[in-house]
């Protein structure tokens, strides 16, 4: 039993006091953040804070770094090339799923969101294991491949219940009119769906541009995405320009989000 | 969508109009055998996944009971090895260790977190988006970040410093706490979503029925409230103890070797060591751990809220 004094003054200041603590909580989210961007203006080389004196300079070393330049060149092809072909991957098994019955069609579903649970360290030692063995080893197809996996789950997620909301009589009152298959898909499904698809395409998209640890196990040396690139620097090196590559990545999170909003909306990416 | 005329004189549109007749070629070979069709359509996305998904777990599963790289004959040393040897055992523990705490902090964090979006506050969507958008930023930028503060002269430092808590400037990088706020950090956000979602999907005259009996607010929250969210509390829960028990990234960047834990101790038998069996034996007992935690959120009635990352509905 609560004495009654406490829930009183619960009652009372309850709200109060909840949204201070939401507040706090959404403040130490964002604190690191902040300070990050604010690094990246200090001019000194070591980490302290706060900084004496604000600059442009390390954005200015950034630009001018060509294997940091090289490696945001070979994140962009790898993303790019990840994201089309799970995109497609994903939307095939969507129409699929939406539209047939078949033995094990559970069991696929399950399998295509597993990637999300099982820890990254896990399936990256397992796909390096497995390209080794069947002598494929380590590269540029082998990161992009292991992005696919990586990413397939999140756009499928997405994808699939678009698919199941598009109203298959549509489909059906198109052919009825003399459509066939492809007019059918191309001018009345693809169109019904595509905010889904593209809203799944810019979350396989920024995934795999932020993806470490698969990359991390299954690239050669010539392939250095971003964050691997950022991983070295930390660990090897930690000039001040590292600041600058985290507020690149905080700016593309921002523009993707924006996007993703933009076509969808924000429940849908955040609570499906 | 616009169509171009099929006799545009344009190349792009005459590849165009070629494709398309062998896209309709195909398609009318199908019309016929929906079975082909089904086998094509679910099918590669399925061969994928068992070819570079599936296959490697196997695989890996196999490598853990060699006693080397193929053509190898069959043994138990790698587990025996896990469970026998004082180090390893020592990481198993740590990582324990950290997962219940981290899995502790984000739960009480998390759950305050989403209660007050849910009951208190009005602008929901801009709060969900400042919740998501850490979680979307760089994992190893976010590693960084902390880094900034942890680090001697940091952040952290620099409060103690000024409130007079510290004399001089140490940092906490390298120690447990630095793991443990690090990994508390990253899940935050992954967990904060369920509980909200399943607080936002409670009924809120239950709240006004537990009070218009006599209730306190506190008394409502424990009878009512939480029961009610169980479901979502169980499905964050799994959702942050399985990659925290897997962690490497944050044990190997805040941590160092002062604070291994399994997931370092895996990357180095693939990077240093060259024991591939071990580390698969290590990896599998990860993954024994990640089902053990899914059945576990299932029969605990966190199916909804992990299926509907998982069966997509």
């Amino acid at each position: 039993m609560i004495p009654a004094t406490v829930e009183r003054f619960v009652d009372r200041h309850g709200r109060r006091i909840g949204l201070a603590l939401m507040w706090s909580v959404l403040a130490l989210l964002w604190i690191p953040i902040a300070i990050v961007t604010l690094m990246s203006f200090a001019a000194d080389r070591a980490l302290a804070f706060p900084p004496d004196e604000l600059t442009l300079y390390w954005y200015g070393e950034f630009l001018r770094n060509d294997s940091a330049i090289e490696a945001v060149v070979t994140s962009v092809q790898v993303s790019v090339i990840a994201t089309l072909i799970t995109v497609v991957l994903a939307t095939i098994l969507a129409y699929a799923v939406a539209k047939y019955e078949f033995p094990g069609k559970g069991v696929l579903q399950l399998v295509v969101t597993l990637p999300i649970v099982v820890p990254l360290v896990v399936v990256g030692v397992a796909l390096v294991l497995f390209f080794g063995f069947i002598n494929v080893g380590t590269g540029f197809w082998s990161v992009v491949v292991s992005h696919v996996i990586r990413t397939i789950p999140f756009a499928a997620l997405i994808i699939i219940p678009t698919m199941l909301r598009f109203d298959e009589n549509l489909e059906e009152a198109a052919k009825d009119l003399g459509a066939d298959e492809l007019d059918a898909f191309l001018n009345v499904r693809l169109p019904n769906i595509l905010p889904g698809v593209v809203a799944g395409g810019l979350l396989a998209f920024t995934i795999s541009f932020n993806e470490f640890v698969y990359t991390y196990f299954v690239r050669d040396t010539a392939t250095e995405t971003l964050p691997i690139y950022l991983w070295n620097q930390i660990r090897f090196e930690a000039s001040p320009e590292v600041n600058v590559i985290s507020v690149v990545f905080l700016l593309v999170a921002i523009g993707m989000i924006a996007l993703a909003i933009a076509i969808t909306n924000v429940r849908r990416i955040t609570l499906q | 969508m616009a169509r171009t005329s099929p006799d545009s004189p344009s190349a792009t549109s005459r590849l165009r109009s070629r494709g398309r007749r062998h896209v309709r070629s195909v398609l009318a070979y199908l019309r016929d055998r929906p079975r082909a069709r089904i086998s094509i359509l679910a099918g590669i996305p399925a061969l994928v996944l068992l070819l570079f998904f599936v296959l490697p777990l196997v695989f890996m599963l196999w490598l853990s009971v060699m006693d080397g790289m193929p053509p190898a004959s069959f043994t138990l040393d790698n587990y025996l090895d896990v469970f026998t040897t004082d180090l390893y055992l020592r990481v198993v523990w740590r990582t324990t260790v950290l997962t219940v705490q981290t899995t502790a902090l984000v739960v009480v964090l998390g759950y305050t977190l989403a209660y007050s979006m849910a009951r208190f506050s009005r602008r929901t969507t801009l709060i969900l988006l400042l919740v998501i958008l850490p979680f979307w930023t760089n994992y190893i930028v976010r590693m960084y970040a902390l880094i900034n503060i942890f680090s001697r002269n940091g952040l952290i430092d620099f409060v103690q410093l000024a409130l007079g808590l510290a004399q001089e400037p140490g940092g906490i990088m390298f120690t447990h706490t630095a793991v443990l706020l690090g990994l508390t950090y990253v899940w935050l956000p992954l967990a904060t979503l369920p509980f909200y979602a399943s607080l936002a999907n409670m009924d809120d005259n239950l709240i006004e029925a537990s009070k218009d009996l006599g209730a306190g607010p506190i008394e409502t929250f424990l009878t009512v409230t939480l029961p009610m969210t169980k479901n979502g509390v169980v499905g964050g829960i799994v959702l942050v103890a399985i990659p925290t028990f897997g962690a490497f990234v944050t044990p190997t960047l805040l941590g160092g070797t002062d604070q291994l834990m399994i997931g370092m101790v895996i990357e180095n038998q693939f990077t240093e060591s060259f024991n591939w069996p071990f580390g698969s034996a290590l990896s599998v007992i990860v993954s024994a751990f990640v089902v053990l935690m899914l059945l576990l959120g299932v029969k605990l009635g966190a199916g909804d809220t992990l299926s509907r990352r998982g069966d997509a509905r």
